[in-house]
């Protein structure tokens, strides 16, 4: 497995746990102001994907400082571009509930989700094209 | 899933060939990873037109000497 790869799953299930440990967090208080849940998540996202990133870099130092060649580039292109249709049609669709009723703060807990969600997708994608080559 | 490129090559013979050239020095050599390598060997990746000629200058053939069409 590639170190580009090995990066890919571990920050997929980074935001993976980080973005359940969110949806906990707003499920249990839905109306309450929306930088309860924000700070923390935010903090918890940065301090792992920093701790996440160093442990990488201390077990394949060369790798981790190698720039991604022409086919990874490839596949994080192509990963990137499906993930923003992702979080194109999940901020829409938030959009919608909005005008339909529902609550600011619940039109903002939506938006960040989908953001949550597409960047989980961009890495799985990545995983997939890491894997099939492009 | 994709189409596999209608691109075949050498590069493991030609691997072979050249002292047993290893994947991983292969692709430091032309600036790819051992994994880019890998799969252009087993036909799952094309190579850009720059890093088809960095492979065949590296083994001192033309590029048609390492990649041809399925099929001719």
């Amino acid at each position: 497995m590639s170190f580009k790869e090995k990066s890919a799953w571990v920050m997929g299930l980074i935001m993976l746990a980080t973005g359940l440990w969110y949806a906990q967090l707003v499920a249990a208080a839905p109306q309450a102001p929306v930088i309860g849940p924000l700070v923390p998540y935010v903090l918890a996202v940065i301090v792992l994907s920093i701790v996440a990133q160093v442990i990488l870099a201390i077990l394949s130092p060369k790798e981790a400082d190698a720039p991604a060649d022409e086919r990874e580039r490839a596949a994080i292109d192509r990963a990137g571009n499906w993930s923003g249709m992702v979080l194109g049609f999940g901020v829409i669709t938030a959009v919608i509930m909005y005008i339909g009723g529902w609550s600011a703060t619940l039109l903002v807990h939506a938006v960040i989700g989908s953001l949550i969600v597409s960047t989980i997708a961009e890495y799985a994608l990545q995983i997939y094209f890491f894997r099939r080559a492009i | 899933m994709s189409k596999r490129p209608p691109i075949t090559n050498r590069v493991r013979i030609l691997r072979e060939e050249h002292d047993k050239l290893s994947q991983a020095a292969l692709g430091e050599a032309v600036g790819v990873t051992r994994h880019t390598i890998i799969a252009i060997e087993q036909g799952r990746y094309s190579p850009s037109l720059e890093t088809a000629f960095r492979i065949a200058r590296l083994f001192g053939v033309g590029v048609e000497d390492v990649f041809g069409w399925e099929g001719e």
